[in-house]
């Protein structure tokens, strides 16, 4: 099978750097935060940004999960509209953040980002998961 | 490129002491099926061979965010450390060039020493390595690192388990192939 040369290593790879630079941003977001709010903050408006940024990255690490459980368990695997899809966003994603990272650009952005670049490739898989698990449909 | 003769008698040893019951017990009647079917099932593992596959595309990744983050980090380390680092660093390279080959043989071309020798690799010395890069804070550990390591652990974890799995499986496959259950217990006889 010809996508088993290079769409498959390509879409893990990509799926793995976004998932790599999202759990960098988990642990050095405090830049991030900071260019949220305005020059004078007080300790309360920190943590509640700051919460906002968590509930976000746990909703992207929740759809990574799902994307990652469709692709390992080979449900859409071999599945060439999801793989481009996925490593379109994918990749998309991962230069994003990491212009995210060091640009140190402000929390609503990453709103903008986790929606294009998370959810679209995760909804497919979500409608993968039920075309072959539900309608028990053939995954390719 | 097959392992030396020493070392392949070895694995196999303890392949067949670990991985298999030690009791003498006489054979059943489809053991004897078995071996009179020349028995051709595949006893490759799918889930150990996607494990190898997926880390042999992720350890170049893995090696460069590695090699990078040390090379930025290295002036604040104390002395020991840097050595310690390069080292571990060294080491992990060529534990993980030799494991990744050792698995890939052993796996596709069933041959039992091969994957033992690559089940006792990942697990008494890659994954200890693996763990003292990711718990211990005196190494100045950067985010980048965490992600990369985290994901180097979930990989060596699934190998060691999916390649147990598949090592039993292997090992009982060759016995029974070639009918040793037999012999076991011949030592008893002699005295």
């Amino acid at each position: 099978m010809s996508s088993i040369s290079s769409l498959v290593p390509s879409r893990f790879l990509t799926l793995i750097a976004h998932l790599v630079i999202v759990i960098t941003i988990f642990w050095s977001r405090e830049n991030n935060v900071r260019a949220c709010l305005p020059l004078e903050y007080t300790n309360e408006e920190y943590n509640q940004e700051d919460t906002r940024l968590v509930v976000a990255l746990s909703v992207t690490l929740g759809l990574f999960f799902v994307e990652l459980a469709g692709f390992f368990s080979g449900i859409s695997m071999f599945n060439n509209n999801q793989s481009l899809l996925s490593t379109a966003c994918h990749a998309s994603g991962a230069v994003a953040l990491l212009f995210f990272l060091f640009e140190q650009w402000t929390c609503s952005i990453y709103w903008w980002i986790f929606g294009f670049c998370s959810v679209i490739p995760a909804l497919y898989e979500m409608f993968l998961l039920f075309t072959v698990l539900g309608l028990k449909k053939k995954p390719l | 490129m097959d392992l030396p003769e020493p070392i392949r008698r070895r694995l196999g040893d303890f392949s067949r002491t670990v991985f298999v019951d030690q009791t003498f017990s006489k054979l059943t009647p489809e053991d004897h099926v078995k071996f009179l079917n020349q028995n051709r099932e595949v006893v490759s593992s799918l889930p150990l061979q996607m494990s190898l596959f997926f880390n042999l595309w992720f350890f170049p990744l893995w090696w460069i965010s590695e090699v990078v983050m040390l090379q930025l980090k290295y002036p604040a380390l104390p002395d020991y450390y840097k050595f310690i680092l390069i080292t571990v660093l060294i080491l992990m390279t060529l534990i993980e060039g030799i494991r990744l080959y050792l698995g890939y043989a052993g796996n596709l071309q069933e041959k039992v020493p091969e994957l033992a020798g690559f089940w006792l690799l990942s697990l008494l010395l890659q994954f200890p390595l693996t763990l003292f890069l990711l718990f211990n804070e005196a190494i100045l550990i950067q985010p980048l690192e965490r992600g990369v390591h985290i994901i180097l652990a979930l990989f060596i974890l699934a190998e060691a388990l999916s390649g147990f799995v598949a090592l039993r499986a292997m090992v009982r496959n060759t016995e029974s192939r070639f009918h040793l259950r037999q012999f076991n217990g011949i030592q008893e006889l002699g005295a």
